[in-house]
């Protein structure tokens, strides 16, 4: 009876992590070892079941049935109804050992935070909130996970989050509004590594364009030459205009340039666009045709990358 | 400690904002320098490619000699300290300061030697058991900076670290991290909005606006000869006055009119306006505050130069009394002593102290007389 003690300890195991009881009545070592195995196989296979990673990766998916989330949860000690921001972290350069250890020690398992991989580059931080936090501290909570990261791991980290969200049901959509705003962040914002659900401006709407009406849109303003990119001079003049609300005196000022250069500039963009900046829905359209062009090119190089 | 070498960097996102515009600077090995400017002006980008968070799109960043434009953060010896810090909250302050020295292996008794003489440094010896609940906002700061500290970076990189603190424990722990810097003897390059910490910290201050550096130069100098209108006005609080000035060149004798004021021009800075062929042009006369004058004497003695308004705000802040009046439409501020006379709706008479004034180009807002 060579394999008694295993065979002991992995019955102990399933009935903690099972509550099921087993007895076995083994005639032979062979037996034994057989029966053995099947019992690592249950456990490993109920882990992987009931394993809180798991399980919250598939409620995010949504590919867990929904008609016992409430059980499973309860099972792995998670509360189904408490206010929760997920917070969506990317790694362009992949996560590593010293980057989970950070997370791990930043939010012990007694803050009832959740760490779920989602890919090599994602990580879901499922942060138990107050119901009465503002959206000014759950943004706070993304620039400190950034920061921390910067500091302590010396690696550059994007952060996406999501609204407060109660039930354990709402972590799908939850998660899909994070990954949106994460993917529309990074597409259309610069310079920033925290991305708001509910901040995603006009880039939410061009980002759901398909790319042939995207493609037409920018043939209807800049005729059948759509440029690739603009010329940097003169993007750095408009976009000075528009943050000036279309003033001339002002933009002119600001660029160190003789009003009459500046309107001469404008009517160049005129020429190639027929859009007249000095007008306010002109200039819309050209701000939109700018962030459309953008995207595809953006879209592009991320392809070819 | 190291030194830095920033020539012709730049950086450029994929949709073609050029955050950053040729940006050149040399940095001396343990000199304390700002990045101070608006919201939006580079700073932040700056030290961000310095650290090696963002991508440099052109130029060479040089660290003791060593292009480090493709090198990865860990390996450029840097330290960094940001505004929205997290310390672990489970951890004592000794082992917060100690747990980036473990991930890198480095032996247990190094640990506590380098955690042991920082937190001698910071003054958090005696708080090296407590958890981070048990610490005042001060001593967490300070718990962030021994985090940094114990790495003995090259350099020490930071954004903007006090500007969740309060007005109070700002004060108090600029003075720490000036003491600190002498302490340390370290490469500090350090990035605020807040043109008085610049001002108090810094061996130099780059004044940056729009992703390009406007002055590079000591605190006393940018204060005393800024190099146009917009570091004249970013520089100083209560801020520079500013008014439109028609020059008058009349011989020998230059003088601006200000609506029915006239102010005569001194002889060191004259000579700018004529040889710039200003005459009969309009520019613009900046002053500081405490160089406009409600002193009787300094009036008799100045009598070229006097500015009559009434006065509309009486601001006393102990040690000084602020004046604020309109001078042909154009708002301005006197810092005065508090035993002045004058309060609100007095009719008042100023001297400027033309030895202190600031001329600029109204079309290119570079300085003239500087």
């Amino acid at each position: 009876m060579e394999y008694q003690p295993q065979l002991k300890a992995a019955l102990k195991e399933l009935k903690r992590i099972t509550g099921i009881e087993l007895c076995l009545s083994a005639c032979s070592s062979s037996e034994e070892e057989a029966a053995l195995n099947q019992i690592r196989c249950l456990i490993t296979a109920y882990k992987e079941k009931y394993n809180k990673t798991q399980f919250l990766l598939s409620l995010m998916t949504d590919s867990a049935p929904s008609y016992d989330i409430n059980e499973r949860a309860g099972r792995l000690h998670i509360s189904a109804e408490e206010p929760r921001v997920l917070y969506l972290l990317h790694v362009p350069g992949g996560m590593d050992e010293t980057m989970t250890e950070i997370l791990k020690h930043l939010f012990p398992s007694q803050t009832k935070t959740y760490l779920v991989p989602v890919t090599e580059n994602t990580l879901v931080i499922l942060k138990p909130m107050h119901a009465d936090d503002t959206d000014e501290e759950i943004q706070q909570a993304a620039h400190a996970i950034v920061d921390t990261l910067n500091m302590e791991a010396l690696v550059s980290v994007q952060v996406a989050y999501s609204r407060i969200f109660y039930q354990l049901q709402e972590l799908a959509g939850a998660f899909q509004e994070t990954s949106l705003a994460l993917k529309v962040g990074r597409l259309f914002t610069f310079g920033e590594n925290v991305f708001a659900y509910n901040k995603l401006g006009i880039g939410r709407l061009i980002y759901r364009l398909p790319h042939n009406i995207c493609k037409d849109f920018l043939t209807e303003v800049f005729g059948p030459e759509v440029p690739d990119t603009l010329d940097e001079e003169m993007t750095t003049i408009i976009d000075r205009f528009l943050q000036n609300n279309l003033n001339i005196a002002e933009t002119a000022r600001q660029l160190h340039m003789h009003r009459n250069t500046l309107i001469y500039r404008l009517e160049q963009v005129e020429k190639q666009t027929g859009l007249d900046l000095r007008h306010f829905e002109d200039a819309m359209t050209f701000k939109i045709a700018v962030m459309v062009l953008n995207y595809l090119q953006t879209e592009r190089t991320s392809h070819y990358e | 400690m190291a030194s830095l070498s920033l020539r012709g960097i730049d950086k450029k996102y994929p949709n073609g904002f050029h955050a950053v515009k040729d940006f050149n600077l040399e940095i001396d090995d343990k000199e304390f320098i700002i990045f101070v400017g608006p919201s939006g002006c580079g700073k932040s980008t700056t030290l961000r490619m310095i650290a090696g968070l963002e991508d440099i799109s052109g130029g060479t960043l040089e660290i003791d000699g060593k292009v480090m434009n493709d090198v990865e953060p860990k390996d450029r010896d840097i330290a960094m300290v940001f505004q929205n810090y997290a310390l672990y909250p489970h951890m004592t302050v000794y082992d917060n300061m100690a747990f980036g020295l473990k991930l890198r292996k480095v032996p247990k008794d190094e640990i506590d030697k380098k955690v042991r003489e920082a937190a001698k440094i910071l003054d958090l010896d005696k708080l090296l058991d407590r958890k981070p609940k048990a610490l005042s906002g001060g001593q967490r700061q300070r718990v962030a900076m021994g985090r940094a500290i114990v790495r003995n970076p090259k350099v020490f990189l930071m954004d903007e670290p006090l500007s969740n603190l309060d007005a109070k424990l700002r004060v108090q722990m600029r003075i720490e991290i000036s003491k600190l810097h002498e302490n340390l003897g370290a490469t500090i390059i350090y990035v605020t909005h807040d043109q008085t910490e610049a001002m108090t910290l810094g061996t130099r201050i780059v004044v940056m606006k729009d992703g390009v550096v406007q002055q590079v130069d000591t605190p006393q100098n940018l204060y005393n000869t800024p190099c146009n209108l917009f570091v004249a006005g970013f520089i100083g609080s209560p801020q520079m006055n500013f008014m439109d000035a028609v020059v008058n060149v009349a011989g020998n004798d230059v003088t601006l009119k200000i609506g029915k004021h006239t102010l005569t021009v001194p002889a060191e800075k004259k000579q700018a306006l004529i040889d710039g062929n200003y005459n009969g042009k309009t520019v613009v006369l900046g002053i500081r505050p405490e160089d406009v004058h409600d002193d009787p004497d300094f009036i008799a003695a100045n009598a070229s130069s006097v500015i009559t308004s009434k006065i509309k705000v009486y601001e006393l802040l102990g040690a000084e009394v602020f004046l604020y009046f309109d001078v042909e439409g154009t708002q301005m501020t006197a810092r005065v002593n508090p035993r002045t006379t004058l309060r609100t709706g007095d009719d008042a008479t100023f001297a400027l102290d033309m030895s202190r004034i600031h001329l600029f180009d109204k079309e290119t807002e570079l300085t003239i007389t500087n």
